[in-house]
């Protein structure tokens, strides 16, 4: 039974590590044992601390950095109605400008003060240290009022932070484009639908939807369906490379083909039936189509001709193509 | 019209798989300082700033000019960020000389940068997905297809991977400094994309590269013989078409063949004293000479065979290490160009080739779809004849 | 009176957009494709004639590292094509080109912005251009510091919530005319008051609603742009300048680098008939009038704007297209056209646009 083909829902995600420096790691470390940290600069003092003087771009070291705050004034805000899933509260709450005791410039932060009639320009605000600190902004928050924090609790042989952690991912939903939904359509039904482009009559397989070379567009009246037969015309073995959500461990061929029928090449076809001692460039290979075609990870932008689709490559049988006729469609 | 403009200025940091102490502004910063350093100018002097970097992924921050501009000294006033992938460091190279020989800036301080260890360069040219297969795995069956076409001994690959690290050696900013590297180690390496091994491929560096490039009237405040632009060309060709030929490249051949009319380059070979090649993964010196008509086609690999791309052959190729040294992939096409400046300066210490007077920088990016590259000299006006 | 271009002097002589669309089911390479098409089209000009081509975009909109690799195929490239690319609005990739062209070796360029929001959120995307150590973990994105602005706005006696307000009503009722408008439409000021806060004192309709577009236009030397195009629109002055990124360090109720633009690109030289102005918050209209020195006069944001179709990476350039249309269909005779990048308007851009002497 072949499986439905929904939107694209992919995540775009990593975990950044960031060394901190010589001014943001004695801030990032303060936030996480205590304190808040500013730059003395000539005769003011900036928080967030700087690596440098902002009028006239010289160095500024870590022998400037002084206390400020516990508490603050805040001198500009807005009331966030709906949180997204990067804000620091999943309630609504204050974006502020929060000029901190001995401080002479505002630093931007979060102030949990449960309503918008809590905020108002001048209000006094102070830090409050969360219970889970890591050396990042994120380990403290402000609420109305002047009451001192309670000390957090240090832990006395914690190093320095001299890396800071931020996992960012961007979540893209899209619909699949119209040709490539036609395409992965195609596909659960083991056919290979390319375009035949109307400008040249060259036919794209897997198509962009799209012949560049003529800046025409194709539509559903250019699918044409060609065999999942063709010739190889590059690989490598690969050694798969350890990298967050990798999932490849053993190497493995990847091969680019050129279908019977097609102007242009499937690249990312992976062989792992054939060894790297008998694979040639101009061997002849055919589908070998599995019984339920799966898309684990399908896209707009991929070849999309990947293991769920497709048992292995099987040889034909038939007399290598020489590699001269092919040198032209190696990608 | 255009008008003549020169590097005066030049900063690198030391390249290295992770630059520990620092942080984003401090990474940039070591270069810019060096570079304006170099120049005898402060960020006072400076009219314009260009940045250029690789993917925002690669650190996750977006449009990094955006929170750089204070680092760099430019508020207040105009600075912009170039991005064509691996070309990305020339590209930038290229716009910073645009701005000053239109007449429009007269000083223009350009950086560029990546500081790869906060996220991973493999995950990120897989577009955050398993089972890519990275730079290497993109260009190892066009290597193989190179190697078929020219009959090139296997040896080439491995030859070059030891010439560059050798050559590394004797550059303190350089990431990789193996001093035992030899033939033996770089074929026992690992085969990461057959037939590139391990000791074949480009490390991953945190880095950031730097020059101050000014109008003719202002060379004169800096104190270092200016490396004169003679001429700069980029070309690029879609990343695949029917019948696309990625080992001869056409967009390549185009851009070589611009730039050298423009500069009056008739004989590359002789005329040209040393290049900085962008060789990520060994094969590419051999195939960039052909491809840039340096050599002919079918011949590239005799150059390096016979000695001639070594640093006291006749056509030096990458004296500073190249890219198999020093890769902060955003960075490492400036360095190219910086590093052709620093030979025609006589600035470049121990890998000087002597009296270098014409170099070339160039970089390449994508699918091998994209270059750019320029000339320097130690003349405005060299005589080719 | 009208401006006598100089041999070097660049002018606008072909414009393109798509709509601002909600949502755009083809790729973006197909939107890019049409506008190429159209440019090429209108000024009788083959492919090859362009002598450089430059784009701006985002590849972390498109969620994917070198996603704008793929654009080049709308632009066409092969044969090989001398092109770069910018990783922001196409409005710095017309500054790019603008003074390629004044190198006087090459005759028309061809710049390009394109983007497709609609698979994104923005506020997941666009809080990481904010400080990586001190802002950027905290999610704080575009729309919130632009709260803080028109809060602060406000508290300065600047501007009221009803001002604010009147902007997105005379938006909307312009980009009725505006046949790319993603929303328009009459709406009284007392029913935008009556909606709820969004990133107070911002409602969501002060918010520009992002959108797939793309946009292009050809630019030409004197000669060429004569000999291409019976009205071109001269370039008379291009600049942009950048803020710090520090919020606490800036005055949010000023442009500043809106006003070092403007007087390097002389707006104040002589009137200013029509200004297209990139504005993705309702409050910023208003700091964007006083720092160009815009009195009644002119006419501003007559396409309705970003606030009625924000193509992002598109926009500033159409802002500039805009302008550029007025001026050829002679409803104005000198314009402005302004672009914007970061939060709270830190990047400004601006364009100064004139007919001309034949």
């Amino acid at each position: 039974m072949a499986t439905q083909l929904p939107d694209i829902d992919f995540t775009l995600e990593y975990p950044y590590t960031r060394t901190t420096g010589p001014i943001m790691g004695p801030f990032l470390t303060g936030l996480r044992d205590g304190r808040i940290l500013g730059s003395r600069v000539g005769d003011r003092v900036l928080c967030p601390p700087v690596e440098y003087d902002p009028s006239d771009g010289s160095t500024v070291g870590p022998e400037n950095l002084v206390e400020v705050g516990p508490g603050g004034t805040v001198e500009g805000w807005t009331w966030v109605a709906e949180p997204t899933s990067k804000h620091p509260f999943d309630r609504p709450f204050a974006f502020a400008q929060i000029r901190l005791d001995g401080a002479d410039t505002t630093m931007l932060h979060a102030v949990d003060a449960g309503s918008i009639d809590a905020m108002s320009t001048g209000m006094r605000v102070v830090v409050r240290f969360n219970d889970e600190r890591l050396g990042s902004v994120t380990d403290v928050h402000f609420v109305p009022g002047d009451e001192a924090p309670e000390p957090p609790t240090v832990d006395a042989d914690a190093e320095p932070v001299g890396i800071m952690e931020h996992v960012i991912g961007v979540r893209i939903r899209e619909p699949l484009q119209p040709h490539r939904k036609r395409f992965l359509e195609g596909l659960l039904q083991k056919k290979i639908i390319g375009q035949r482009s109307p400008a040249d009559g060259k036919v794209h397989v897997p198509s962009r939807g799209y012949d560049a070379i003529n800046r025409v567009a194709m539509s559903a009246e250019d699918d044409v369906e060609v065999e999942g037969k063709g010739t190889v015309t590059s690989f490598t073995e690969i050694t798969p490379i350890q990298y967050h959500g990798q999932t490849e461990t053993e190497p493995y061929i990847r091969c680019s083909l050129l279908l019977d029928g097609a102007d242009t090449t499937i690249g990312g076809v992976d062989i792992r039936h054939i060894p790297i001692e008998d694979f040639k460039v101009g061997m002849r290979l055919e589908i070998v189509w599995r019984d339920t075609i799966s898309f684990d990870d399908e896209d707009n932008r991929g070849y999309g001709l990947n293991e769920g689709v497709y048992e292995r490559w099987e040889r034909t049988g038939e007399p290598d193509v020489d590699p001269e006729l092919v040198k032209e469609h190696n990608f | 019209m255009a008008r003549p403009c020169a590097v005066v200025g030049i900063g690198q940091t030391k390249y290295k798989r992770r630059r520990d102490e620092l942080s984003l502004d401090g990474l940039v910063r070591e270069a810019a300082l060096r570079a304006l350093e170099d120049a005898n100018i402060t960020f006072a002097d400076v009219d314009a700033f260009v940045i250029g970097k690789a993917p925002d992924a690669l650190e996750g921050v977006v449009m990094p000019e955006l929170s750089l501009a204070d680092a760099l000294g430019a508020v207040g006033k105009p600075i912009h960020r170039v991005h064509t992938a691996g070309s990305v460091g020339a590209s930038t190279a290229i716009s910073a000389a645009v701005l000053v020989e239109s007449g429009r800036y007269d000083t223009v301080l350009t950086v560029t940068y990546e500081k790869q260890s906060e996220g991973n360069a493999t995950w990120a040219l897989s577009g955050g997905r398993s089972g890519g297969q990275g730079a290497g795995g993109t260009f190892a069956p066009w290597i193989r297809e190179y190697i078929r076409r020219s009959n090139a001994p296997e040896h080439i690959g491995w030859q070059v991977a030891v010439k560059d690290r050798q050559n590394a050696l004797k550059n303190p900013y350089a990431h990789l400094h193996l001093d035992d590297i030899s033939i033996e180690k770089v074929k026992e390496s690992p085969m990461l994309w057959d037939p590139l091994h391990f000791l074949e491929s480009c490390p991953s560096s945190d880095g950031a590269a730097a020059m101050v490039i000014t109008s003719e009237d202002k060379v004169s405040r800096s104190p270092n013989k200016p490396a004169w632009v003679l001429g700069h060309a980029k070309r690029t060709e879609f990343s695949s078409f029917p019948g696309r030929d990625t080992i001869r490249i056409q967009a390549g051949m185009d851009c070589a063949q611009a730039l050298y009319d423009k500069v009056g380059i008739t004989n590359p070979r002789k005329q040209i004293d040393m290049a900085e090649l962008y060789v990520p993964f060994s094969w590419y010196e051999p195939m960039w000479l052909e491809g840039h008509l340096i050599a002919e086609e079918g011949e590239g690999w005799k150059m390096t065979d016979e000695g001639a791309t070594a640093l006291d052959g006749d056509f030096p190729v990458n004296c500073s290490g190249g890219v198999l040294s020093s890769n902060p992939i955003g960075a490492s096409g400036m360095i190219r160009c910086l590093e052709a400046a620093n030979q025609v300066r006589g600035t470049a210490g121990d890998y000087q080739v002597d009296g270098a007077k014409v170099a070339l920088g160039h970089a390449y990016g994508g699918a091998a779809q994209y270059f750019a590259m320029w000339i320097v000299s130690s003349e405005l006006q060299p005589d080719f004849s | 009176m009208a401006f006598e271009p100089q041999e070097n002097d660049i002018a606008i002589i072909g414009v393109a957009q798509t709509a601002a669309h909600a949502r755009f089911d083809g790729p973006e390479v197909v939107m890019i494709m049409d506008c190429v098409n159209t440019l090429l089209g209108d000024a009788g000009i083959e492919r090859p004639d362009v002598g450089f081509t430059i784009a701006g975009s985002c590849d972390y909109l498109s969620g994917m590292p070198f996603a704008f690799v793929s654009n080049v195929d709308g632009m066409g490239a092969w044969p090989p094509v001398y092109e770069s690319h910018v990783e922001m609005d196409g409005a710095w990739a017309l500054f790019e080109a603008w003074l390629r062209l004044q190198m006087g070796d090459i005759d028309v360029a061809m710049v390009v912005g394109s983007g497709k929001s609609s698979p994104c959120n923005a506020r997941e995307v666009f809080h990481l251009q904010a400080d990586p150590y001190v802002v950027a973990p905290l999610g704080l994105d575009p729309d919130a510091l632009a709260g803080i602005q028109a809060r602060a706005l406000i508290d300065a006696g600047k501007a009221s919530e009803a001002d604010i307000a009147g902007v997105v009503a005379r938006s909307r009722a312009a980009a009725a005319s505006n046949p790319n408008a993603q929303v328009s439409g009459s709406v009284s000021v007392d029913s935008l008051l009556a909606e709820p806060y969004d990133m107070a004192p911002l409602r969501a309709h002060d918010v520009s609603p992002k959108a797939d577009g793309a946009a292009a236009i050809l630019i030409a030397r004197r000669d060429r742009a004569l000999e291409l195009s019976d009205n071109p629109v001269w370039i008379t002055g291009l600049d942009h300048r950048i803020e710090s990124h520090h919020a606490g360090l800036r005055d949010l109720t000023d442009s500043v680098s809106t006003r070092l633009a403007a007087a390097g690109a002389g707006v104040a030289d002589g009137p200013v008939d029509v200004a297209e102005l990139h504005i993705t918050h309702a409050h910023e209209e208003i700091i964007l009038r006083d720092a160009l020195g815009l009195d009644d006069s002119t006419a501003v944001n007559p396409s309705g704007g970003p606030l009625c179709g924000d193509p992002v990476m598109a926009t500033g350039l159409t802002r500039i297209i805009e302008v550029a249309r007025r001026i050829q269909s002679g409803e104005a005779s000198r314009g402005v056209g302004h672009a914007a990048s970061g939060a709270a308007l830190q990047q400004n851009l601006v364009v100064v646009l004139e007919e001309g002497g034949a």
